[in-house]
């Protein structure tokens, strides 16, 4: 039977375990043996709104696993703009390759892909809901920076009220023994209640508008762009675009094992004097996510090392 | 009021369904739900408003002088009105009644109200919800993923 990623919901904790463990044995392929793991394998990379590192991150994983892509990056010149349905894309799509990545603006469309295609269905983010393949490389990145991901206090700052990011993070986290979240936001971007109602165990939680208390108290601080493309109201966005930032001063009082992670791209919430310090993990954290979308391309696939 | 008295206001149906225990001003809501499915265009419908009850104080009902209650428009009552009673009449009798609960599958019967959920843009594409809470009556769409309440829900329904 064929398996998709489509929500972090759908996976246990037994499934992202297996994600994880995975990567870390990838990761420890020498490259040699890596890149025979998908060879003569095809992955379409449909994009139906702009990505840098998603859609990069994919083809890097997939092309380093000896397998090649197809796709596109924005619907202008395919048949999506002539008003083809996303059903019927992803039915032409799927008799060219083996796998489909998708990223879309509607919320649920790569549900809705997965149930059309006999392939293995990839969701790469859809509208504010989910982005599975980001949680399980921020997942991976946890273990990886502090050995474990139980009982850690993370701080989630800025948008919660948009950022798909966010919402996954929390679904997945709170799977975990004993973690603890801190959530930091502008009163109007605060975390959806149905966010936290929907996580599988009582999430332990404070909601702070301090960005400070997240340094000062915290393993990890999750810092996320305020994303103006989610703001049904510019004057709204306007309101509280600049709402944290986060520099080096600002890291004075910070424990000596906090890390900073950031799903990027960052715009100005976190200063570039903090990249230089030990606690910015952000850029590690795209090599990891190379890392866990090679393992997510490979259990898809088939391809296991 | 005697029930000799209450039978001459809504007078008993020899055969057909009672919709009884509806929540006073709910019964309006529910006689445009009958009005929608047209299966229902000829069929006698008697409607009471504001009727004494033991259990309520006061209630709705609609008596539906009908053969059958189409299988789609019980699962949109049960959205719109869960709790109310349906009863069977033959002969005057009550034949066998259901309580109708909140669905556990909410299969293609409404849209779903987040207006960024592919199921509003894809032609052709069905809607589906699984309830989450059966206490606050909470539904989760099974392709945007969010929450909604039967309130919420009970306002899109497909005809």
């Amino acid at each position: 039977m064929k398996r998709d990623l489509i929500s972090v919901e759908d996976l246990s904790p037994a499934q992202i375990r297996e994600f994880i463990d995975l990567a870390g044995r990838i990761e420890a392929l020498p490259a040699a043996g890596r890149c025979r793991l998908l060879e003569g394998r095809l992955l379409g990379v449909l994009f139906y709104e702009p990505s840098t590192r998603t859609r990069l991150s994919f083809e890097a994983a997939m092309l380093r696993l000896g397998g090649r892509t197809i796709g596109f990056s924005e619907v202008a010149g395919t048949s999506v703009a002539k008003g083809e349905s996303l059903a019927d894309t992803i039915r032409t799509v799927e008799q060219y390759c083996d796998a489909i990545v998708i990223r879309h603006p509607r919320e649920g469309a790569a549900r809705l892909a997965a149930e059309v295609s006999r392939l293995p269905v990839i969701n790469a983010g859809d509208g504010a809901n989910q982005h599975p393949t980001q949680t399980l490389l921020d997942l991976y990145t946890l273990q990886h920076l502090f050995g474990r991901i139980d009982g850690l206090r993370i701080a989630l700052v800025g948008d919660l009220k948009y950022s798909r990011t966010v919402h996954s993070l929390v679904h997945a986290l709170a799977r975990f023994a004993g973690v603890e979240f801190l959530f930091v936001s502008p009163e109007s971007l605060r975390l959806p209640e149905y966010v936290r109602d929907a996580a599988e165990r009582p999430v332990a939680a404070r909601e702070t508008t301090s960005l400070d208390e997240a340094v000062r108290t915290c393993d990890v601080v999750y810092m996320t762009r305020i994303q103006r493309e989610r703001f049904p109201d510019p004057l709204e966005y306007e309101k509280v675009k600049d709402s944290y930032r986060l520099d080096r001063a600002a890291l004075a009082n910070a424990p000596a094992h906090l890390r900073v992670m950031h799903p990027l791209p960052r715009v100005t919430e976190i200063a570039p004097d903090v990249d230089a310090t030990p606690h910015a993990a952000y850029f590690a954290q795209v090599g990891y996510g190379l890392a866990m979308r090679q393992a997510i391309l490979s259990l898809l696939l088939g391809g296991l090392p | 009021m005697s029930p000799a008295e209450k039978v001459l206001l809504i007078p008993k149906i020899e055969n057909g369904f009672v919709i009884d225990h509806i929540p006073t001003g709910t019964g309006i809501r529910i006689l445009n739900l009958v009005r929608q499915h047209r299966e229902l265009d000829t069929v006698v419908i008697t409607l009471g408003l504001h009727c004494t009850s033991r259990r309520l104080g006061r209630k709705d009902l609609i008596k539906i002088q009908a053969a059958e209650l189409p299988r789609r428009f019980l699962q949109h009552l049960s959205l719109v009105s869960p709790g109310v009673t349906v009863k069977r009449v033959r002969d005057f009798r009550v034949a066998e009644k259901v309580v109708l609960e909140a669905p556990e599958l909410i299969d293609d019967l409404l849209g779903c109200p987040n207006p960024n959920c592919i199921t509003n843009h894809e032609r052709g594409s069905g809607t589906c919800f699984h309830l989450v809470d059966r206490e606050t009556r909470t539904f989760r769409c099974n392709y945007c993923e969010r929450h909604f309440g039967q309130a919420e829900l009970g306002t899109t329904l497909k005809f």
